[in-house]
């Protein structure tokens, strides 16, 4: 999420809205202001809510640089104090607009709960929200519907992290229909969703959709889906698929790392790149977990261990 | 119903002992049955048997010692046992090379991955079915009437467990389609499920959250197991789960409810929520809605329970389910506790 752009195009709208409407020149020159100095335009506490939303990511991202220095249980330790104060910063975010949706939605996500009770929190936030309508067409052009996008497309993982993967599918696909770009990257979870339900035809009809644009999740899921369905020989090409095609994704399969929490959406990745790669393993952990000789099988792979431990000595990394 | 080792090899030999008096005179034959069970039980090798006979025994045998005798054995006695049944399964198969129970239990220990045999168990089945089908007609030819029918249904019982273990290992492989199907083929081959895969057939079908499907399959019971109704802990575990992932806790605790009801003493079963080794020869026997039958499909449910990212391991069911039954149950959780702590002990 990039609060800080989002907060440049509420201001520029709601000054819009009090002097406008302004011509499309006219509105271009607003927002250049804007986004120059985006606090002298914060006049409604749902900015002010957003504004201070965006200082505490920043401040966040900002805290993530020094961990490699660590040792385990320092790190830890830092780990939960930042992320106790990105908690801390957006409950009181909350406390000046209570309709700050990404406040409420970041701080559920930094308190670091099971799937259960992060999924039971997401959802009493979307029932509280779900008075005002998305807009019909693409609701993501809509900059004060994303909020609820994005929640919903948090809510969609919640669900596939915590075994509800009919729920994940039909969550993450009401995101998909309300933003047809998917912007949020609900997809991905469509597709992990798919896999574990082993709906092959479900999987078919969202690459089909997104115009066979593959990434990490999408060479992933395949792997998965055709492993459960027991046809070997395609688990195998497209083992062989994603192991080529995205970058260090061998590596990423058999030396899973942690990967912290989405605060409040998957952070932005090259297509098909190794961190892309790194995100699509963490969220079908659960699922490679409930398919348990599926690790076995990519490691009996010795083509599959080849290309991760040449990825690892290219980049330096243990093996 | 489940599956009876000892009767069977009652039953494999009094059919054979039958077929050799009904070529002699009839009331010799009446005096000679009325002295099998003796014969059976003192003078077993006496009796007329083929050399399959004598290897089902001999998993007969083997089964008491894997599946009824090493659950409660020391470790010491645990190696013995297991020597004493692969020992016993090899004699068997070198007897009768289509000793297909006698395959299938070794495969357990022989293959070395969940995978790998689910692998065997797929790969063969078509063949193990075909064999058990030519044997069937073969003892169609040889009997009439009652003897005719029970015949048939002992040449298919190898095949009908071996699909039962297919489906079973399908489905702790998450391969949760190609268990529903073994199932499925299973209940139309012996459509009064001998083996009660329909209790397996609930869990994928939980697994694969087909609300329909577990619907249908209740409604099925009826036709498939006329004498015990859809209350055993198998379909009333997979409701809850299904209730569970659809986040309709209302009717999951609703479900938690009849489960207890129906297995009144389950409540420290339902929060310990342990994982036991699976019967080789076939589910093991257990009494309806007992305590101990729980506790197998607790055993066999860890599938829909461990599933999720939850911390402790537990998974998100098995957390919820133990947190629940805890809440009501504060006497057995505190049990539960106790007992986790003993075991923590004993523990190495």
């Amino acid at each position: 999420m990039n609060a800080w752009d989002e907060l440049v195009e509420r201001c520029a709208m709601r000054r819009n809205e009090k002097i406008g409407p302004l011509s499309a020149d006219a509105y271009r020159e607003l927002l250049i202001a804007v986004r120059a100095d985006p606090r002298a335009f914060v006049d409604d506490p749902a900015e002010q809510a957003l504004l201070e939303v965006a200082r505490a990511l920043d401040a966040y991202r900002a805290s993530l640089r020094d961990d490699d220095l660590l040792d385990d249980d320092a790190y830890q330790r830092e780990r939960g104090k930042r992320l106790a104060a990105l908690a801390a910063s957006c409950a009181q975010a909350a406390s000046i607009d209570g309709g700050c949706l990404d406040a409420r939605l970041i701080e559920a996500l930094a308190l670091d709960l099971d799937p259960d009770p992060l999924l039971e929190r997401l959802l009493d936030l979307e029932r509280e929200a779900a008075d005002r309508e998305l807009p019909t067409g693409d609701a993501w052009a809509d900059v004060l519907s994303r909020p609820r996008l994005r929640l919903r497309a948090a809510i969609a993982r919640a669900c596939l992290d915590g075994a509800h993967a009919r729920m994940a599918r039909a969550c993450a696909g009401s995101v998909i229909d309300a933003a047809p770009n998917d912007e949020p990257g609900a997809r991905h979870t469509l597709a992990l969703a798919c896999a574990r339900l082993e709906d092959e035809a479900g999987l078919n009809e969202l690459d089909a959709r997104f115009s066979h644009r593959e990434d990490a999740w999408s060479h992933l899921a395949r792997v998965i889906l055709l492993f459960k369905l027991d046809r070997m020989n395609a688990a195998r090409r497209a083992l062989r698929g994603y192991d080529e095609l995205c970058e260090g994704g061998a590596y990423a399969l058999l030396r899973p790392t942690l990967v912290e929490p989405y605060l409040p959406d998957r952070p932005d990745a090259p297509v098909r790149s190794f961190d892309e790669c790194t995100f699509a393993v963490r969220e079908a952990e659960p699922i490679i977990a409930d398919t348990p000789d599926l690790i076995p099988w990519c490691q009996d792979q010795e083509w599959l261990v080849a290309s991760a431990a040449r990825f690892a000595q290219g980049r330096g990394l243990d093996w | 119903m489940a599956h009876n080792p000892q009767r069977e090899d009652y039953q494999r030999l009094s059919l054979r002992f039958a077929r050799e008096l009904d070529a002699g005179d009839p009331g010799a034959a009446t005096r000679a049955y009325a002295g099998f069970a003796r014969r059976f039980a003192q003078d077993r090798d006496g009796l007329p048997q083929t050399d399959a006979d004598r290897a089902f025994h001999l998993v007969v045998l083997a089964t008491e010692a894997i599946d009824y005798q090493l659950p409660f054995a020391s470790d010491e006695q645990a190696q013995d046992l297991i020597r004493r049944g692969r020992d016993l399964l090899g004699e068997a198969l070198s007897l009768d090379p289509s000793c297909h129970d006698a395959r299938r239990m070794l495969s357990s220990s022989e293959t070395p991955s969940l995978e790998a045999r689910y692998r065997f168990l797929a790969d063969g089945a078509d063949q193990v079915r075909a064999s058990c089908e030519r044997a069937r007609a073969e003892q169609a030819a040889s009997f009439d009437g009652e003897r005719r029918a029970l015949a048939a249904d002992i040449a298919m019982r190898p095949y009908w467990r071996w699909m039962a273990s297919l489906a079973e290992e399908a489905l702790i492989c998450g391969h949760n389609h190609a268990a529903a199907e073994a199932a499925e083929a299973l209940l139309s081959s012996d459509p009064r499920d001998t083996s009660d895969v329909r209790f397996t057939l609930a869990y994928a079908l939980a697994k694969l959250e087909d609300e329909p499907g577990l619907a249908a399959l209740e409604r099925r019971y009826a036709l498939i197991s006329p004498l015990r109704g859809p209350d055993d802990a198998w379909l009333l575990l997979a409701k809850v789960a299904l209730a569970h992932r659809r986040l309709d806790l209302g009717a999951a605790r609703r479900g938690l409810a009849r489960l207890l009801d129906a297995y009144p003493s389950g409540a420290l079963a339902l929060i310990r929520q342990a994982e036991l080794p699976d019967g080789e020869f076939a589910r093991l026997r257990v009494s309806a809605g007992s305590e101990d039958e729980l506790i197998l499909a607790i055993s066999e449910g860890i599938v829909l329970l461990q599933e999720g990212n939850d911390r402790a391991g537990r998974g998100a069911l098995g957390s919820w389910v133990a947190g629940e039954v805890s809440r009501i149950s504060p006497d057995a959780a505190r049990e539960a506790a106790r007992v986790s702590r003993q075991e923590g002990v004993q523990r190495p």
